[in-house]
């Protein structure tokens, strides 16, 4: 700046010397802040004397009013060069301030809208490190086993995910069964329990709700740098955040728990009342039935008696296949009932579920298959199973004496086979819930109409077994359709067995 | 003229089996395998008994009960295959005068049938001024009370409780029905009081008072008579 002075003749008016000087303070505070004003008020106030207050080049002043101009420079370039100072730190301060807050509604934002929770700690733990900069952090939290696993690290010197950080394993237990933190503010507390006799090298402060402890921050900051009480917020605050993260995922998890038990309690509920329904009507029937025979009183009417048996005869029949429908369901769900798949001729399946049926069941069914020489791979025996619980269904919720149609056909390369029925229909809206286990029809509930809703369950979980979908629609103009649909592998040209 | 019986059931089984059992007993059935057809029945032919099933698809058997009760007196018999007491209490509490539990056999119903069709003759208020049973004599016109012919002195409430029993001998009284009828509809809620008379009651007329031969216990629905050993 002397030299510009000097070079520039600037120097012909001294009163522009100070305002010249003043511009470098100005600059040097608003650059490099505080302690560079001071060194630049004092500078200036040297060479302003030095190079242009006469004598010049020496340190020694003549005249009173030039000592008088030099102080009052001095004093002006002092405050002028703190006040920029001062200025320049709120600058820096509110940009912080802004990066602070920003994160924080970044966290905010991570928290309210990431349901995953290792993703939103991780994006939590990356504003953190925008902040605190350290050397190493981590998000820590037991698992459902008690053991504490990194979710979310940074590192600063790179290295990735597999990278190790100097978490210690002794300090995370402490902090999670104490809640209290180690090496974050002045307590020592941790001392005793550690073994340290300094202060330890990294922070750990846990993450609470509720004084619950949900996890461990763990925080290393670069060499002896120390955090300011903002910064030290900053990260309660973020601690905070991941606080609410881990509680909300904590709360998830025990909500899907709750929901799975309430599903299992559902179909308990629903298996011990059709236990109390479904198979006590026809243990009552047969009870009432031979009681009535045994019971003292007038002779029984040998055609009473005989109708009263076969209807003793029926009922264990019904009760017989509840309990095979329910078995064949929890051996099928547990993957004990693998289907054989072979070649097998559509009429002869469907010729086998005709079997099931009696003469006057038979009347009612009518059959319409469409090329019925053509063969579909699939476990005879199961799909039997199928073909019979449908064709039973149809018939008991058909009104008596009507006709139900067996139809088969080929469309689009799949095998279709269809059951109709003119009943009174699926619920509206509820169509697919027939199959759920221990479904009734609204009511039906309560009804005679022997059933528990285990058959349609198993007809899905036959057809699904052996590649096949199984769905309900309702007819126009009444009743019901259940539509099977198989992969079409004809012999010929379809997946062979395979030959060892 | 037979005893009419009509029995509303939705299960054909069940009908037929109840009809061969109370045939061959002397009664005349009528079956009915809906509850609208069962009220339509009941009032076309006014049967003597209703042995009702509680679970019925459309009109349930507590309907049929309700109505029932609004224009007849003529006993019904619930049968259910529930075990909740609370089906047992609504039912009763509805007019039904005894439950069966499914499954049952022919024995046990026709021992309900005799119970409840004996009390028919005494509607309400004794035609004899006596009621005795085995060792245990209530003189209704004295307000007296024997065991083994040794008068037993009782309370004003114990004895009202006893003769209301007596006089609905082998039924089941729900705790709402002893308490509304002896002490008055607004103590319809204080099972307590019942429960500390009845304990009285039964050490005052009970050789045993805990295995009663009276006074039986039926767990969370009530109290019945018992004059069959």
């Amino acid at each position: 700046m002397t030299g510009i002075i000097k070079t520039t003749g600037a120097d012909a008016s001294i009163a522009n010397i100070p305002m010249l000087y003043l511009l470098v303070v100005i600059g040097a505070a608003l650059l490099l802040g505080r302690a560079a004003a001071i060194l630049a008020s004092i500078a200036s106030f040297f060479s302003f004397d030095y190079f242009f207050v006469a004598p010049r080049y020496q340190l020694t002043v003549q005249e009173p009013a030039e000592w008088l101009a030099l102080c009052i420079f001095l004093l002006t370039a002092t405050v002028t060069g703190q006040l920029m100072a001062l200025l320049r730190a709120r600058a820096e301060e509110a940009q912080r301030r802004k990066l602070e807050t920003a994160a924080l509604a970044e966290a905010s934002w991570a928290v309210a809208s990431e349901l995953d929770r290792d993703v939103a700690l991780r994006k939590v733990l990356s504003r953190l490190a925008e902040i605190v900069r350290p050397e190493e952090a981590a998000l820590l939290a037991p698992d459902d086993k008690g053991e504490c696993h990194a979710i979310a690290k940074y590192r600063a010197a790179g290295g990735g995910e597999e990278a190790a950080l100097g978490i210690a394993g002794d300090a995370i237990k402490f902090v999670l069964a104490e809640g209290r933190s180690i090496g974050w503010d002045k307590s020592r507390h941790w001392q005793k329990a550690l073994g340290e006799a300094d202060r330890p090298s990294a922070a750990y402060l846990p993450i609470v709700t509720e004084n619950q402890v949900l996890g461990v921050l763990y925080l290393r900051l670069p060499g002896t740098r120390r955090l300011v009480p903002i910064e030290m917020q900053v990260v309660d605050s973020l601690a905070n955040h991941a606080a609410v993260l881990l509680q909300r995922d904590r709360l998830m998890k025990a909500q899907a728990r709750a929901q799975a038990l309430a599903e299992a309690d559902r179909l308990k509920t629903a298996l011990l009342s059709m236990v109390s329904h479904d198979f006590r009507s026809p243990l009552t029937s047969i009870k009432a039935s031979v009681s009535s025979i045994l019971e003292d009183g007038s002779p029984v009417d040998p055609e009473v008696q005989r109708g009263l048996l076969q209807g003793v005869v029926q009922e264990t029949d019904r009760l017989n296949r509840m309990v095979g429908n329910i078995l064949d369901l929890s051996r099928l769900e547990s993957g004990a009932w693998q289907p054989l798949a072979e070649p097998t001729s559509v009429a002869e399946l469907v010729g086998a579920a005709l079997d099931c049926f009696g003469k006057e069941e038979n009347e009612r069914i009518h059959v319409e298959l469409d090329r019925a020489v053509a063969e579909v791979t699939v476990d005879a025996v199961q799909m039997v199973q199928v073909l019979k619980n449908l064709l039973e269904n149809s018939l008991k919720y058909s009104p008596p004496g009507s006709a139900v149609e067996l139809a088969t056909h080929w469309q689009d390369g799949l095998f279709v086979l269809e059951v109709l029925d003119c009943g009174p229909g699926l619920p509206r809206g509820d169509e697919q819930r027939v199959f759920e286990p221990f479904y009734r029809a609204p009511g039906w509930k309560e009804s005679a109409v022997p059933g528990v809703g285990i058959g349609l369950a198993l007809c899905r979980g036959l057809v699904e077994a052996n590649g096949g979908h199984l769905s309900a629609l309702n007819r126009e103009g009444g009743g019901c359709v259940f539509r099977v649909t198989l992969p079409h592998n004809e012999t010929s040209q379809g997946k062979q067995r395979d030959p060892s | 003229m037979n005893t009419k019986v009509l029995v509303i059931d939705d299960e054909p089984q069940i009908r037929r089996a109840l009809r061969a059992g109370l045939e061959r007993s002397g009664y005349e059935v009528i079956l009915a395998a809906s509850g609208e057809e069962g009220l339509d029945l009941a009032a076309l032919h006014n049967p003597d008994l209703i042995i009702l099933d509680l679970a019925m698809p459309g009109t349930d058997g507590y309907e049929v009960c309700r109505q029932v009760r609004s224009w007849s007196r003529a006993p019904i018999i619930v049968l259910s295959v529930r075990e909740g007491e609370e089906d047992k209490i609504k039912a009763l509490d509805l007019g039904a005068d005894d439950y069966l539990t499914k499954p049952f056999g022919m024995g046990e119903l026709s021992a309900r049938l005799r119970a409840v069709l004996r009390r028919t003759s005494v509607p309400g208020e004794p035609d004899e001024p006596t009621f005795s049973c085995e060792n245990l004599a209530v003189d209704f016109a004295h307000r007296r009370v024997t065991v083994d012919g040794q008068e037993v002195h009782l309370t004003p409430k114990e004895y009202d409780l006893l003769r209301y029993m007596c006089l609905n001998a082998d039924r089941v009284l729900t705790h709402r029905q002893l308490l509304t009828k002896v002490w008055g509809p607004e103590y319809a809620d204080d099972s307590h009081t019942l429960r500390v008379h009845i304990a009285n009651l039964r050490n005052k007329i009970e050789k045993t008072p805990e295995r009663p031969r009276f006074v039986h216990t039926e767990t969370r629905v009530g109290y019945r008579f018992r004059t069959a050993g």
